[in-house]
C-alpha cells in the first residue's frame, strides 16, 4: 500500500520540486517584462519628444521618408513612428532576456541566436535608410542633369535609376539578413547582367554605325598626326 | 438679355443673343482634348442634404466635356464621406473626393504645419487650395474651373459658359469670373451692392485712381464664387484662408497678371443660393463676419501697393463710403421699383449701417496689425519646402478613394 501510495506522489513531489526550482526564474522573467514595458514606454515617449524637439519630423518630410511611410500607408508622424519601432524593439529585447531567466537550454539557445542576428538587423536597416536617401539623390541628379541637357525622357531616366538602386539596395539587405542569400545573390546578378547584356546589344546593334564613326574618326586623325610628322628637326 | 457695354480694364462677356448650350458644349468638347479641364467643388456634406447638390449632380451627370472632378468634402464623418462617393457616381469622367477631416488629409495638413506652411482653418479657401494641389499633382488638367455647391438654380450651362473663355485656345485668357445677377422676387447680393462697390468708389474718391480699385470695379460681380483659370495661375496665385478669399484671389491674379488676360463672363439669368444673415450685432459671424474680412483684404493688398492708410483717411473713409452706400441704396431702389421688385429700404438701411461699423472694426484691426493673417502659400512655394509633397497628397486621395 505504501508502495502505491509512493509511486502516486514521487511524481507529484517530483513536479513540485521541478515548479519549485522553476517558480525564481519565472517571477525573474515577469519583473523583467514589466520593468522592461516600463522602460521601453518611458524611453519611446523621451524619444518622441526629443525627436519633436530637434524637427525630426520636418527632416524626414524634405527627405522623401514621410511619402515612404505613405505609401505603406502609415499615417502617423515619422517621429512617433520611430517611437513604436523602439519601443517594439526594446520589447522583443525585453521578451528575449525575460525568457533567458527562465535558464531552459533551448530558450537560451534561442534568445543567443536573436542576439546574434541583432547586430544584421542594425546594419540592414543602415544599408537600408542610406540606400534610400541616395537613390533619391542620385536620381534627382539625373533627373536635372538629363533635363538641362535637353534629354526626353529625363524622369523616365530618373525612374528608372531610382528602382535599380532601390533593386539594389534591397539586394544587399536581403544578404545582410541572410535570408536565402544564395538566391537573392543569384536573382540580382541576373536582373543586373540582363540589363547590362540587353544595354550592350541594344547599342551594339543600334550604335554600329556610331561606334563605326568614331573609331574611324579616332584613327583618321592618329593618321593624319603621322603624315603631318614628316620633316626631320636639327 | 444683357447690352454689350464694355466698361473697366477687363474683358466682359455678356450673354447676347439666344444662348446655344450644345453649341458651347460640343466646342468645349474640341478645347479639352488639348486644354483639358478639371472641376474643383467645395462642398460641406450639409449641401448634400439640401437641394442644391443633388440638383448640381443632375447637371453635372450630362457634362463630357470635364476631364476630372475634384470634390472636397469638409465636415463629413467617414460614413458620410461613403455616402457622398455613392452621391457623385452618376457624374462620369475621374471623380475624386477629397475627405478634408479624414485621417490621411489632416495628417497632410499636419505635414504642412510643422513645416510653416499652415493651410489656415477650415473653410472654402483652404479646400479649394487642397483641391488645386490635387489637380496640379496628377498634372492632368490644363483649366480648372471652380463653383460653389449651394448654388439651387444650377444649369450646366453656368458651367460651359465659365470655362469656355479660358479653355478656348485662341481667346488667351488665363483668369476668368463669373457674374450673374442675383435678383428673385428681391434684390439679393448686399455685400457685393452695399459695401464692395460703394467702398472701391469711396477709396477711389480718397486715394485716387489706382491701378488696382479700376481692376477690382471692372468687376461686375467680385464675390462671385464662380471662377476658372489656368493651372498657371493656380500654381502661382496665393488664397487667402478667410472671407477675403475672393478679393484676395483678385488681388493676386491683379498682381501677377496683365488686365488684359483676365475677363468675366455672364453665366447665369438667374442665380440663388444659401443666405447669410446679417448678424449686425455681433462682428464674428454671418455676414458680419465677411464684410470686416473683405475689408480688411481690400486695405492690406492696397497697402501692399504702396497706399498709406492713416487715421485720418480711415476717418474719411468711412464717412465717405456711407454717403457713396446711400446713393447706391437710392439707386438699386429705383432699379427694383422698375422690375417690380420687393425692396424693404429700411431693411437695405440697416445692413449700410452694420457695413458701416464693419468698415471701421476693418479700419481698427488693419491699424492694430497691417500684416494679418498670412495668405496660404502657393503651390510652388510648397513643393520647394516639401518636394514630395505632391506624392504625398495624390496617395492620401487615391487611398481615401479605394
Amino acid at each position: 500500500m505504501t508502495d502505491f501510495m509512493e509511486m502516486i506522489f514521487e511524481p507529484l513531489r517530483e513536479l513540485f520540486m521541478q515548479f519549485k526550482a522553476f517558480l525564481p526564474g519565472l517571477l525573474a522573467m515577469l519583473v523583467i517584462l514589466v520593468l522592461g514595458i516600463l522602460l521601453a514606454k518611458a524611453i519611446k515617449a523621451i524619444l518622441v519628444r526629443f525627436l519633436t524637439a530637434v524637427n525630426f519630423d520636418s527632416w524626414c518630410d524634405r527627405m522623401g521618408f514621410t511619402t515612404l511611410m505613405r505609401k505603406g500607408d502609415l499615417w502617423t508622424k515619422p517621429s512617433v513612428l520611430a517611437g513604436v519601432i523602439v519601443f517594439w524593439l526594446l520589447l522583443i529585447v525585453t521578451l528575449m532576456v525575460g525568457l533567458s531567466a527562465l535558464k531552459v537550454a533551448a530558450i537560451d539557445q534561442m534568445v543567443g541566436q536573436f542576439f546574434g542576428y541583432m547586430p544584421r538587423i542594425f546594419s540592414a536597416a543602415i544599408i537600408l535608410v542610406i540606400g534610400y536617401v541616395l537613390s533619391g539623390f542620385v536620381s534627382r541628379a539625373v533627373l536635372i542633369t538629363a533635363a538641362n541637357s535637353g534629354f526626353h525622357y529625363a524622369k523616365l531616366l530618373a525612374e528608372t535609376v531610382r528602382t535599380l538602386l532601390a533593386v539594389l539596395i534591397l539586394a544587399m539587405v536581403m544578404e545582410q539578413l541572410q535570408i536565402a542569400p544564395s538566391i537573392v545573390l543569384a536573382a540580382f546578378s541576373i536582373i543586373f547582367g540582363g540589363i547590362v547584356i540587353a544595354l550592350s546589344i541594344a547599342f551594339g546593334v543600334g550604335g554600329i554605325d556610331a561606334a563605326k564613326r568614331v573609331i574611324e574618326r579616332e584613327t583618321a586623325e592618329k593618321r593624319a598626326e603621322e603624315t603631318k610628322d614628316e620633316i626631320e628637326h636639327i | 438679355m444683357s447690352d454689350f457695354y464694355q466698361s473697366g480694364v477687363i474683358t466682359t462677356l455678356h450673354q447676347l443673343g439666344k444662348s446655344s448650350l450644345e453649341r458651347l458644349e460640343s466646342e468645349l468638347q474640341g478645347f479639352a482634348r488639348t486644354r483639358p479641364i478639371a472641376l474643383v467643388l467645395p462642398a460641406l456634406y450639409s449641401e448634400f442634404e439640401g437641394p442644391a447638390m443633388p440638383g448640381i449632380v443632375r447637371e453635372l451627370a450630362k457634362v463630357k466635356y470635364l476631364n476630372e472632378v475634384v470634390l472636397v468634402l469638409d465636415q463629413a464623418s467617414e460614413q458620410e464621406f461613403a455616402r457622398v462617393r455613392e452621391f457623385m457616381s452618376p457624374v462620369g469622367g475621374e471623380v475624386r473626393i477629397i475627405h478634408n477631416k479624414g485621417k490621411r488629409i489632416s495628417e497632410i495638413y499636419e505635414t504642412l504645419k510643422r513645416n510653416g506652411l499652415d493651410p489656415g482653418p477650415q473653410g472654402k479657401g483652404r479646400s479649394a487650395w487642397l483641391a488645386y494641389g490635387y489637380v496640379l499633382a496628377r498634372a492632368k488638367s490644363d483649366v480648372i474651373a471652380l463653383h460653389d455647391c449651394d448654388i439651387v438654380t444650377y444649369s450646366r450651362e453656368l458651367l460651359a459658359r465659365l470655362c469656355y473663355p479660358v479653355a478656348h485656345p485662341s481667346l488667351d485668357y488665363v483668369f476668368c469670373k463669373g457674374y450673374y445677377s442675383r435678383v428673385s422676387n428681391k434684390m439679393n447680393g448686399r455685400v457685393t451692392r452695399l459695401l464692395v462697390t460703394p467702398l472701391v468708389r469711396s477709396l477711389q474718391q480718397l486715394v485716387g485712381q489706382h491701378g488696382f480699385l479700376m481692376f477690382l470695379d471692372s468687376f461686375r460681380y467680385p464675390l462671385s464664387g464662380e471662377f476658372c483659370m489656368t493651372t498657371d495661375v493656380a500654381r502661382t496665385n496665393r488664397i487667402p484662408s478667410d472671407w477675403g478669399l475672393e478679393v484676395g484671389s483678385l488681388a493676386e491674379v491683379y498682381r501677377n497678371y496683365s488686365s488684359r488676360r483676365v475677363c468675366q463672363v455672364d453665366i447665369a439669368a438667374t442665380y440663388d443660393h444659401k443666405h447669410q444673415a446679417l448678424s449686425a450685432d455681433d462682428a464674428n459671424k454671418g455676414l458680419m463676419k465677411m464684410t470686416v474680412d473683405i475689408c480688411k483684404s481690400m486695405f492690406r493688398t492696397l497697402a501692399s501697393e504702396g497706399v498709406v492708410f492713416s487715421d485720418g483717411l480711415f476717418k474719411s473713409l468711412i464717412v465717405t463710403y456711407l454717403r457713396q452706400a446711400e446713393d447706391t441704396l437710392v439707386k438699386y431702389e429705383a432699379d427694383a421699383t422698375i422690375n417690380g421688385l420687393e425692396f424693404d429700404r429700411h431693411e437695405e438701411a440697416r445692413a449700410v449701417e452694420a457695413f458701416t461699423h464693419a468698415v471701421a472694426l476693418a479700419a481698427q484691426a488693419y491699424m492694430e496689425n497691417p500684416m494679418g493673417t498670412p495668405p496660404i502659400p502657393n503651390w510652388n512655394r510648397v513643393k520647394a519646402a516639401i518636394p514630395d509633397i505632391f506624392e504625398m497628397l495624390i496617395t492620401a486621395v487615391e487611398a481615401d478613394n479605394k
